[in-house]
């Protein structure tokens, strides 16, 4: 890397960390703003959200010319972490809150269920 | 390079070392001793279901109250004997030691890229494994909650269970680095010449199984973690609402989901089963391809099934939960990558098959239990289709079938891969070649003794007797007509510890003797550089006198054309400008 | 020993061995943080009560952390950039700039969570602030540990820049990779737990 280059660099730096001040300003306020849809405030938190991670990958971590390999690695990781995060989710049993559970071998559970049941 | 090794002190040489070929064998002889003990656990829990409640001989008195194994010792022996196999012996081995110790070698590399890491890799698994075994000690015992340790069942267990979760803190810590180690040592340190498509397929079943270590262990580590917060700090992520223990609602928040840890611990634990079995099927590939002779058929195909069973590996993870009730969507997505995933497995042991055809065999001890491996893991991975079929996998579901599908692929599967591997490379290590009559009463009792105990398991499971019972099916009806088996079992698995003898007996009996004439470097006329390039066992400081450059494939055996029988790695091709 | 490609590229992956290793250290961590905010949207999901906690965090005091951290990447980075430019003294500079913003978090942590505790909110309270505490702790365990590195690398190991200046560069890129990596954490931790 020559010198000029450099101070390029620095330039980028400067910038990038405007802008992440920009948009956590931006995000703090629009966490004041009521949206009719939950799921519309949940959307814009996780894409400023998404756009400041890119700022810091691509920038400080210099994720824009990375080698091959990295980005291999990291395509990899993606994908077993979408897996990882999206399949239980779709669970249809994940009610944790519902009814009373005992466990199975715990004589006092059997008997607490006999006496509420009678 | 070999001045500075006589400076060095005797604990910076051989206990704090940074050398990658003692790290591996420390890895070896801690891992080899675990193994031992997980196997004497079992001994024992044997004694409780051949003879419920009868008094065990000559040990039961010196450890028990009574003599006797009490359902709740039985239950944390269980969970010791799973956890200690599985994380503090197979994997240590196969990853620790022989990866440690060849990989580097295998690939010309002067040591593992990070020393330093190395050692703290290996000094984070011999705490793992101290503060494990500190639960014995405690009150209410070791973990008590099976070696999946499936909440509430263990959120409410005694204090065994929280040594055992921060044991597996270090033990994750170190599986991490040793794995990012090996990665980047087989990445960045390959000699000169040795492109991806010349590496011994030892090598690349250490890269595939180091990334799923990598990526799958963190997981459980956060499930760790969780289970450590619901047991020291009273949260309650594991815990659902109105949650009953001992007769009164349990007093915690509750809203937590059990599922929640099954997902965790099945995300890192499938991928876990491929990296008890891809080093084993490593060695044997590297073994198979010396002693028949021959190439290993097709490579390449061998190769892209290695990675294609990784990738996969982490797709299937639910199949272990068909009972949780996940609906028929995920059900069948599941089903069908399971499926998948067994294509890859039959290919690699299909071209292992097809390399034996034709080939002129020398039946030595390693390879008796190289080919054992063959049909022993056939039959592991066949008996896993029923469970991979949500339809018969609930009948099938927690019985001792499970148990003898699972140790089919990794008793006499990875295993004998690791006997195999321990009498193909002693030469290297030692110098000193282990007697084969000792080695082959080794094999063979060890081969039959195994399958006595394993076989009749899979009668007892389609019978439908539960994996869980510590009388042994005394009182459970569906037992009834086979609970005559767990006699047979036991004696066998009693007999397959004496059998351990011969092994033992001859390293020790290898090591002590001194041999005066000059020892063979390559005894096993292997091509790969391990054994033609270094320096002459038992290794020094140094790996290579001069750093060897590569020219062709690994298993360039029996070419034609060629002046010797096998044709070294190394060995510059004349021909080759041209190409 | 040496070991080859410590501070040289490899000419095929362009790598140095550390730069390489970092990266498969943040890929588990990646993993391990996934797990972390995997297990979060599913008790999240499962429970509609489960954000009933979120309005005793401070807004205001996240914001500020966020804001400590965002600037303590960019030191990190006008760090290293200093060292290309071969200028030590400005490498010190930031670096302890970069330590001070660690320490500020920390201590604004310490006021936040001695809050907590103050309006008896504990782990144990609920799901949700069982999450908070587990994630926001994990992550300032992070943070400590990356302070421990950076003391050395300011302290003791600056040595290494009058034998190696290549390799120091490297191990000062390399925990600035992990540095930004903490710091992408809580870009992600910050609105999942205090605003959404």
């Amino acid at each position: 890397m020559s010198h000029d280059n450099i101070q390029d660099h620095i330039k980028v730096y400067r910038n990038i960390f405007l802008a992440l001040l920009t948009f956590t300003v931006l995000t703090v306020a629009i966490s004041y703003v009521h949206f009719d849809l939950v799921w519309v405030g949940i959307l814009v938190g996780l894409l400023i959200a998404g756009i400041k991670g890119y700022l810091v990958a691509a920038n400080f971590m210099h994720l824009n010319n990375e080698k091959k390999m990295i980005y291999w690695i990291l395509i990899l990781t993606a994908s077993f972490l979408v897996l990882l995060f999206f399949m239980p989710t779709l669970w249809d049993n994940n009610i944790a809150h519902s009814e009373t559970t005992v466990l199975f071998d715990d004589p006092g559970g059997r008997e607490y269920l006999e006496k509420s049941s009678h | 390079m070999s001045q500075d090794s006589h400076q060095e002190s005797f604990i910076k040489k051989y206990i704090f070392s940074q050398d990658h070929k003692v790290i591996g064998i420390q890895y070896g002889l801690l891992s080899l001793f675990f193994l031992l003990f997980g196997f004497f656990l079992m001994m024992i829990m044997r004694w409780q279901l051949a003879y419920p409640d009868q008094v065990i001989p000559i040990i039961g008195p010196l450890m028990f109250e009574n003599g006797i194994l009490s359902p709740d010792m039985y239950n944390s022996f269980g969970a010791m004997h799973g956890t200690i196999m599985i994380f503090l012996g197979v994997v240590p081995i196969v990853v620790g030691a022989f990866g440690n110790y060849l990989v580097p070698l295998q690939i010309g590399a002067p040591d593992m890229a990070f020393p330093k890491l190395n050692m703290v890799s290996f000094w984070s698994y011999f705490i793992g494994g101290f503060v494990m075994m500190y639960g014995f000690v405690l009150p209410g015992g070791a973990a008590n909650s099976g070696w999946t340790s499936y909440p509430p069942l263990s959120d409410l267990a005694t204090a065994g269970q929280t040594v055992w979760l921060i044991g597996m803190v270090f033990l994750i810590t170190s599986s991490l680095l040793g794995s990012m180690n090996i990665i980047v040592t087989i990445v960045q340190l390959r000699v000169k010449g040795l492109t991806y498509m010349k590496l011994p397929l030892f090598v690349w079943s250490q890269l595939v199984t180091s990334f799923l270590l990598v990526l799958a262990f963190p997981p459980l580590e956060a499930a760790a973690v969780f289970q450590l917060m619901d047991r020291l700090a009273g949260t309650s992520f594991f815990l659902p609402t109105g949650l009953i223990h001992g007769g009164a609602i349990v007093d915690v928040a509750g809203g937590g989901s059990p599922i929640l840890w099954q997902h965790l611990f099945w995300f890192l634990a499938h991928p876990e089963v491929y990296v008890l079995i891809l080093p084993a099927m490593g060695v044997v590939c590297e073994i198979i391809a010396n002693n028949t002779r021959k190439p290993i058929w097709n490579y390449k195909t061998m190769v892209y099934s290695l990675i294609f069973l990784g990738f996969m590996s982490f797709a299937v993870w639910a199949h272990h939960m068909f009972q949780t009730g996940m609906g028929q969507g995920m059900s069948a997505f599941f089903q069908i990558t399971t499926m998948i995933i067994s294509v890859p497995s039959v290919v690699i042991l299909s071209g292992l098959f097809i390399t034996l055809w034709g080939g002129r065999i020398r039946f030595n001890t390693p390879m008796l239990f190289a080919l054992a491996f063959l049909p022993m893991f056939g039959i592991g991975g066949l008996t896993g289709l029923p469970l991979g079929l949500a339809p018969s996998d609930i009948p099938l579901h927690d019985t001792y079938y499970v148990i003898g599908h699972f140790h089919y692929v990794v008793a006499p599967g990875t295993i004998f891969a690791i006997f195999a591997g321990i009498y193909f490379w002693f030469p290297k290590v030692t110098g000193k070649q282990l007697n084969e009559t000792l080695g082959k009463i080794h094999f063979w009792f060890s081969f039959v003794f195994m399958n006595g105990i394993f076989m009749p398991m899979f009668l007892q499971g389609i019978a439908g007797v539960s994996r869980r019972l510590a009388d042994g099916g005394t009182t459970y009806a569906h037992a009834a007509n086979t609970i005559h088996y767990n006699e047979f079992m036991s004696w066998s698995a009693w007999c397959l510890g004496l059998a351990q003898l011969p092994f033992i007996i001859n390293m020790i009996m290898t090591l002590i003797r001194k041999r005066k004439d000059k020892v063979d470097p390559n005894p096993w006329k292997a091509t790969t550089i391990e054994w033609t390039d270094t320096t002459s066992p038992p290794l020094g400081h140094g790996n290579f006198d001069t750093v060897p450059s590569v020219y062709r494939g690994p298993y360039e055996y029996s070419v034609p054309g060629e002046s010797e029988e096998f044709t070294p790695q190394s060995k510059k091709d004349v021909n080759s400008e041209n190409k | 020993m040496q070991i080859p490609y410590n501070e040289k590229l490899r000419p095929d992956t362009g790598l140095y061995n550390a730069k390489l290793g970092i990266w498969l250290f943040l890929a588990s961590e990646i993993m391990l943080f996934g797990g972390l905010f995997s297990a979060y949207v599913l008790l999240r999901s499962s429970n509609a009560d489960f954000m009933m906690h979120q309005h005793y965090l401070n807004v205001p005091l996240a914001t500020l952390n966020t804001i400590i951290l965002i600037t303590s990447s960019v030191t990190m980075v006008m760090a290293w950039v200093s060292l290309k430019l071969n200028d030590l003294k400005k490498y010190k500079l930031y670096m302890l700039l970069t330590l001070l913003c660690s320490v500020g978090f920390l201590i604004v942590k310490f006021f936040e969570y001695s809050a907590k505790f103050e309006h008896h909110l504990y782990p144990s309270t609920d799901n949700f602030l069982g999450t908070y505490f587990t994630l926001t702790g994990l992550h300032g365990l992070h943070i400590i540990g990356g302070m421990v590195v950076m003391i050395y690398l300011v302290g003791p190991g600056v040595k290494m820049w009058e034998t190696n200046k290549e390799r120091f560069t490297n191990r000062v890129e390399v925990i600035g990779l992990y540095w930004h990596f903490v710091d992408l954490v809580w870009i992600f931790l910050f609105p999942a737990l205090y605003l959404l």
